[in-house]
């Protein structure tokens, strides 16, 4: 007998081990709410899942897959062959345990890297405590492994030896298999687990749009409860995703609350979250503390509301939220944080009205004039006035709707309109607005939770849009784009909506356009989260800006990986206090770049970003940025130096 | 200590829609500090508006159906008269201090404590139970920021000024679990005349007269001499009608 033949069992016993603690973890998951799972083609899909969408997100923090592809290939790899151990005539083969040992010895490798990221000194966003020993656990079960397989595929020269390393081995692995309830290993199990059973199965669709996976589910407004209070109120394949969450930080890293010293961070909360269905004061966390920490009573239970200062979140935790999307594109477990926020505020503000007092008042100015500003809706072409804007109500049909969304209230966002108004005259583009007709898209109504105004808005704006023909509604506002595009088709009405840099580039390309060059200006374009990240749309105002001549330089954070300016989700009503302002920390950003310009392509960013202080580069919309090279191109033949005006001051 | 609150048919300044005063909202939110469960009354055609009052933490709202533009007074008055009478009279009438619909005064709280034979105080902006059973203590708000002290001997009707407390925030489920009650009232023979000549009132923006062209733009001259800037001027105010030599 040697010790290498109770490898099999260990691995039996750790599985036993991990059953047992994960199916605590399970009957806390069947205390959610049911939901829909497709379970065939969720394990159909696992492999895929796993192996392309997941390893995509890991990839992208090369020491992240570097360590975890070997560590959880050897462990996978190594009990999987242990399983075929429980054969006696199989443990006799040599070539067996050569095999069993490579394994762990690539684990091995795995856990090596693994433990420079965290020692000396662990990277800041990892937690430590039960994580901090994680590669300690997993480095004595793999050397302990290799060393007993590698005695065994030699013919087992030294049998003591041999049982003195597999002891330490047994209590490494089954130290292991005993976090699977509350601790790392739990990512394992719940994490596959959650891929199978995703709330969001399109997201891993390729070919489905960016935006089917990303607007906010209806919620029934004659429901018993409306929103999340506790964790039973969230659907059982939420609570498992919670679970799922391995605290690798990367959220945190690019949360822009948590950056601006707000107390978020996304780790934590789903952190949280995760606790509170298990019940008690405790909270085993390890990671960074909520920045700016407000007390808590800490009482949390399947039962017991989450969000309260008697809770485990405090309310601030939750409204200092931008809805920015940016953890859920980081999050390499798919976890789909936003969604959980925005069922805790509905929650909040359905149900209690607990909602920060100046967030209070654009809901009060929607439910009175269907308008967060508090303007009536017939001054919202009151800018216009002598341009030429055709009122579709005026001709019934056009081809293309202008939706002017809230920016036509607001100085600034007057000037963006402008700009565009003009730039569809001079294409001669068939447009027309819906004038005194418009009402606000119930973006920010949605967001900050008020689901009743939100599903209000949209009946009622889809009834008016039903009124007339257009096949095409084109919008300056990513926002409104977002939710009449990806979120009104639950209500009944589906539109082709097109965003104005889109548009814009749609007509340079085709010629329709002449803009002059503005070559000699360097620029660097900030992509509105609703946009890049809620929609995938990168590159047409990349395109624009790049036809225009602009030296354009990428800031590091661009793309779907862009930081937020800090004004989607109602923040700005809710106006959590901080360290620091978000579009501080962006207009930082846009500096390090050198360009003496940033494009931007969303009335809130642009008033967020023009409410830097302090010499900074100049904030243009894409649209007056064409429509500045149009004029250029009138005043001047192709070709002539531009003139003075034009270059920054 | 039984409270009901008084809700007029206040419309939305912006939208002319109806929707719950803001005063009457902050009444009931003093009403919910001295009863667990204040209630609304509402005399008119429905209880479109009103209702937020059950979100704003009402608990229940009575709603006395009357036709558009009737005078509420009578049935206000019929309906508070039963309910003083009844097992569980209401000790305490809270209403808001100024009209803020389209045919309302202002003088309901007056006509009505007159109709009724109750004190009426003005313009609390706190209150608490005195110590003697039956009594009330009113922080009455005074000009330039004063206040009064005074107890009151219930019932009483009290109205509420702007200065008290803000509102509970609103929330929609309590609005929609919130009990609505409604009832038939005898149709008063007043009539009342609602075509009174309204008009609505739009502050449009002053058009210029230089529709159709950009300013700035084409017209920009970068320091010129002082005769050609003059000379400019002068052809753009005769170019846009402006200025005109010879042309009266």
């Amino acid at each position: 007998m040697t010790a290498a033949a109770f490898l099999p069992w260990l691995v039996v016993a750790m599985l036993l081990v991990a059953a047992v603690q994960i199916g605590r973890r399970v009957r806390l998951w069947r205390g959610g709410k049911p939901a829909t799972v497709d379970w065939f083609a969720g394990l159909k899909a696992l492999p895929k899942r796993y192996l392309v969408d997941v390893h995509h997100v890991v990839d992208r923090d090369k020491s992240a897959s570097r360590m975890h592809v070997p560590t959880a290939g050897g462990l996978v790899l190594a009990c999987g062959l242990l399983g075929f151990g429980l054969v006696p005539a199989i443990t006799a083969s040599r070539l067996y345990w050569a095999l069993v040992a490579l394994a762990f010895l690539v684990m091995g490798a795995g856990v090596v890297l693994e433990a420079r990221r965290r020692y000396p000194r662990a990277l800041p966003r990892l937690s430590l405590g039960l994580w901090q020993r994680l590669p300690v656990h997993l480095g004595v079960f793999a050397a302990g492994g290799f060393l007993t397989a590698l005695l065994a595929a030699l013919g087992n020269p030294l049998p003591a030896l041999s049982f003195v390393l597999f002891f330490p081995a047994a209590a490494a692995g089954l130290a292991l298999a005993a976090t699977t309830a509350s601790g790392p290993m739990r990512h394992a199990l719940a994490g596959a687990t959650h891929l199978v059973a995703h709330p969001r199965p399109p997201r891993f669709e390729h070919q489905a749009a960016k935006g089917d996976t990303t607007g906010l589910r209806p919620l029934d407004l004659e429901a018993d409860k409306l929103g999340a209070e506790t964790p039973a109120d969230f659907a059982w394949n939420r609570l498992l995703a919670f679970d799922a969450c391995v605290q690798c930080g990367r959220c945190e890293a690019a949360c822009p609350a948590f950056a601006a010293g707000q107390p978020l961070s996304p780790k934590h909360l789903i952190a949280d979250l995760a606790a509170a269905s298990g019940g008690g004061h405790a909270r085993p966390y390890a990671g960074n503390p909520y920045p700016n920490e407000r007390a808590i009573g800490g009482a949390a239970g399947m039962h017991a509301p989450i969000v309260s200062p008697d809770g485990i979140v405090h309310p601030d935790t939750l409204w200092s939220c931008t809805t920015c999307r940016a953890c859920v594109e980081e999050c390499p477990m798919m976890i789909e944080h936003v969604d959980a926020i925005v069922d805790l505020r509905r929650y909040q503000t359905l149900e209690l009205g607990a909602l920060p007092l100046k967030a209070e008042e654009p809901l009060a100015n929607y439910r009175g004039c269907d308008e967060p500003s508090g303007r009536p809706l017939y001054e919202r072409t009151d800018f216009a006035a002598g341009l030429s804007l055709p009122r579709i109500v005026e001709r019934g049909e056009a081809e293309v709707l202008l939706w002017l969304g809230q920016a036509a209230y607001d100085l600034r966002g007057q000037r963006t309109l402008k700009a565009l108004i003009q730039t569809l005259n001079a294409a001669g583009v068939d447009f027309a607005v819906l004038g005194g007709q418009e009402r606000d898209c119930g973006d920010l109504a949605r967001r900050l939770g008020d689901e009743a105004t939100f599903q209000r808005l949209a009946t009622a704006n889809i009834e008016i849009l039903s009124r007339y023909r257009f096949s095409r509604i084109l919008t300056a506002d990513p926002h409104a784009l977002h939710v009449i595009r990806n979120e009104y088709p639950a209500f009944g009405g589906s539109y082709e909506v097109v965003h104005h840099t889109a548009f814009l580039a749609e007509l340079v390309e085709s010629g329709r356009l002449a803009p002059a060059s503005l070559a000699g200006r360097t620029i660097t374009y900030h992509d509105p989260c609703y946009l890049g990240r809620y929609n995938g749309e990168v590159e047409a105002p990349r395109a624009l800006l790049d036809a225009l001549g602009l030296e354009r330089r990428e800031m590091a954070r661009s793309g779907k990986r862009s930081m937020c300016c800090g004004g989607g989700g109602g923040a700005p009503s809710a106006d959590i206090p901080g360290d620091t302002r978000i579009p501080d920390i962006r207009m930082v950003q846009v500096k390090e770049t050198g360009a003496k310009t940033v494009a931007v392509a969303c009335p809130q960013c642009t008033a967020m970003l023009e409410g830097v202080t302090g010499e900074r580069p100049e904030v243009k919309d894409v649209a007056e940025l064409l429509w500045e090279a149009i004029e250029a191109g009138r005043r001047k033949p192709a070709g002539a130096a531009p003139t003075r005006e034009l270059q920054p001051a | 200590m039984k409270t009901i609150v008084l809700l007029s048919d206040a419309r939305n300044p912006v939208s002319g829609r109806a929707q719950l005063s803001r005063l009457e909202a902050q009444a009931i939110g003093l009403a919910a500090d001295l009863d667990e469960t204040p209630q609304g009354l509402h005399v008119g055609p429905g209880e479109e508006g009103v209702a937020a009052g059950l979100g704003h933490g009402l608990r229940g709202l009575d709603v006395v159906e009357a036709p558009e533009g009737e005078d509420p007074l009578p049935a206000l008055a019929a309906f508070l008269k039963d309910a003083l009478s009844g097992d569980a009279p209401p000790a305490l009438v809270l209403c808001g201090r100024r009209g803020e619909g389209g045919l309302e005064t202002g003088l309901v709280p007056y006509l009505l404590a007159e109709a009724l034979g109750l004190p009426i105080l003005a313009d609390a902006v706190a209150m608490r139970p005195g110590e003697a059973p039956g009594t009330l203590v009113v922080d009455q708000a005074m000009a330039k920021g004063a206040r009064r002290r005074i107890t009151a001997r219930l019932p009483a009707i009290v109205t509420v000024h702007p200065l008290s407390s803000p509102p509970q925030p609103f929330a929609f489920g309590r609005m929609r679990r919130g009990d609505i009650r409604r009832h038939a009232a005898a149709v008063c023979e007043v009539p009342v005349d609602v075509g009174a000549g309204e008009r609505p009132h739009r502050a449009r923006p002053k058009l210029m007269r230089t529709a159709g062209t950009a300013s700035g733009g084409a017209n920009l001259h970068v320091g010129p001499e002082p005769e050609e800037a003059a000379r400019l001027i002068l052809a753009y105010l005769e170019e846009n009608g402006i200025r005109g030599y010879g042309r009266g």
